[in-house]
């Protein structure tokens, strides 16, 4: 089997994660609660992973590390600790359904600076528009469609400039490509633990650098007699019971990440989608959705074929051992944008694990796939 | 020697000022508080040796993780508040 679908889940991941799972689900109770060795051993996992996401991200206070269980979690913390009923927000033509759908719930009115893809100047100019109109901002980092790389840093200092506070999806970079927190200057980065973080499913992770809003009420192991919502960070935002194991594999994800110069992971997940990009270009029947800039693509491919749906292929693709992923994505908005809403797209997601041979097979089965066809 | 708790904000900065502490050479164990007065209750603090206290106080102050409260500890396992 070749996973090629790590846009959606890591499914390879460090042993040491495993291990840590294992160790954390024999050994360690719930932070906050007892003070009895395994519910500090327990506290001790979730601080240190804390501060370990703080120092990778720099985030000068690791209480503004906020633990969710997944990303589309973390995001609905910061758009409903911002925005309101009638605020108008401005978004990129490349948001998930975890951004538009929590949106259109509150009944913000969404304003979508829109610009072809992989033209980093042209979204700029687009937000340079609508932002003055704006009391809110949402950005992917990377598209999980397109593994579009849209200029953040950019987007901020312009969200700076109109005072507008920037929400980033770092769904599809954290882990991948990294980026400074405190320098970018924005109110939140949302994103899951699961992806390029290589932690468990159930992990998810919220830099704050706003004021927050409650999404869950309840305990949070202290200051117990207050009958609301503690103000201060992290207890805030943390009710219920931590996903300790998920934490435990989570810290150990990132120990891996962190234990590599920091352009590593993305130079060779580029490396693969280049090469990748570079068979499947020899396929006619394939269109593909690329840069000829590298720097504005990650490892994230997607692809539609003259000869199928991308349902059938990713089928056949699966069927012969190639995991991809067909349709929307939970990115209807992407799709537009791209002109592929009635298609839909293969979408080809490498991760640290993936290596040149197997990019080398996915190309000749898919040749294979579609000369059969 | 006497036991003293640094009563912390929460049980993050509890195990921050600790971590702090003990990089500074001061033995500061993480522990729920007792259920006083003027706590919210189920709260977490410092337990420190008294040797500690004046040199734990200074360094936390210094780092922004100044205790709310402090209590000693006393023999029969009942605290006092104490105001340095």
């Amino acid at each position: 089997m070749i996973y090629l679908d790590s846009a959606a889940t890591s499914l390879q991941k460090p042993q040491s994660v495993k291990w840590a799972v294992s160790k954390a689900i024999n050994t360690m109770a719930s932070p906050g609660r007892g003070s009895h060795h395994p519910a500090m051993l327990a506290a001790d996992c979730v601080y240190d992973c804390r501060e370990r996401l703080a120092e990778y991200f720099n985030v000068s206070n690791s209480e503004n590390v906020i633990f969710t269980f997944n990303a589309t979690h973390a995001l609905n913390i910061a758009i409903k600790s911002i925005v309101k009923e009638g605020d108008n927000v401005a978004i990129t033509g490349y948001e998930h359904n975890a951004v538009v759908r929590p949106l259109n719930y509150i009944g913000a009115n969404v304003y979508i600076a829109s610009s072809p893809l992989f033209r980093p100047e042209a979204i700029i100019e687009s937000f340079r528009e609508i932002l003055p109109y704006c009391s809110c901002a949402i950005c992917t980092h990377v598209s999980n469609v397109f593994g579009y790389i849209l200029p953040i840093y950019e987007i901020s200092k312009l969200c700076e400039q109109f005072g507008v506070p920037l929400i980033i999806d770092a769904s599809q970079s954290a882990g991948i490509i990294p980026f400074d927190f405190d320098a970018l200057n924005v109110a939140f980065a949302a994103m899951p633990g699961h992806k390029g973080l290589l932690g468990p499913q159930g992990t998810g992770v919220l830099l704050c650098n706003h004021e927050t809003t409650p999404l869950i009420c309840g305990g949070t192991g202290g200051d117990s007699m207050l009958e609301f919502m503690p103000e201060y960070l992290p207890d805030r935002l943390e009710a219920g019971t931590h996903n300790v194991t998920g934490v435990a594999g989570l810290n150990e994800g990132l120990k891996f990440i962190m234990s590599k110069p920091k352009t590593t992971i993305l130079n060779h997940e580029s490396w693969l989608s280049s090469n990748f990009i570079a068979g499947a270009s020899t396929i006619p029947q394939l269109k593909l959705f690329t840069s000829d800039n590298t720097e504005c693509q990650s490892g994230v491919v997607s692809v539609i074929c003259e000869k199928m749906s991308c349902e059938e292929l990713s089928y056949r693709l699966g069927r012969a051992g190639i995991c991809t992923r067909a349709g929307l994505h939970c990115a209807p908005l992407a799709h537009k944008t791209a002109g592929t809403i009635d298609t839909g797209t293969v979408r080809f997601s490498f991760s640290p694990f993936n290596n040149i041979t197997e990019v080398d097979m996915a190309i000749r089965i898919l040749k294979k796939i579609i000369d059969e066809a | 020697m006497l036991q003293y708790l640094l009563i912390c904000k929460s049980l993050t900065y509890a195990q921050r000022a600790s971590r702090m502490l003990e990089r500074r050479g001061i033995t500061a164990t993480v522990t729920k508080a007792p259920n006083l007065t003027g706590v919210n209750g189920c709260g977490y603090c410092i337990k420190l040796s008294e040797k500690n206290l004046t040199k734990a106080i200074k360094a936390l102050n210094e780092s922004k993780l100044g205790p709310t409260k402090i209590f000693v500890l006393q023999g029969n396992g009942t605290a006092n508040e104490v105001f340095l």
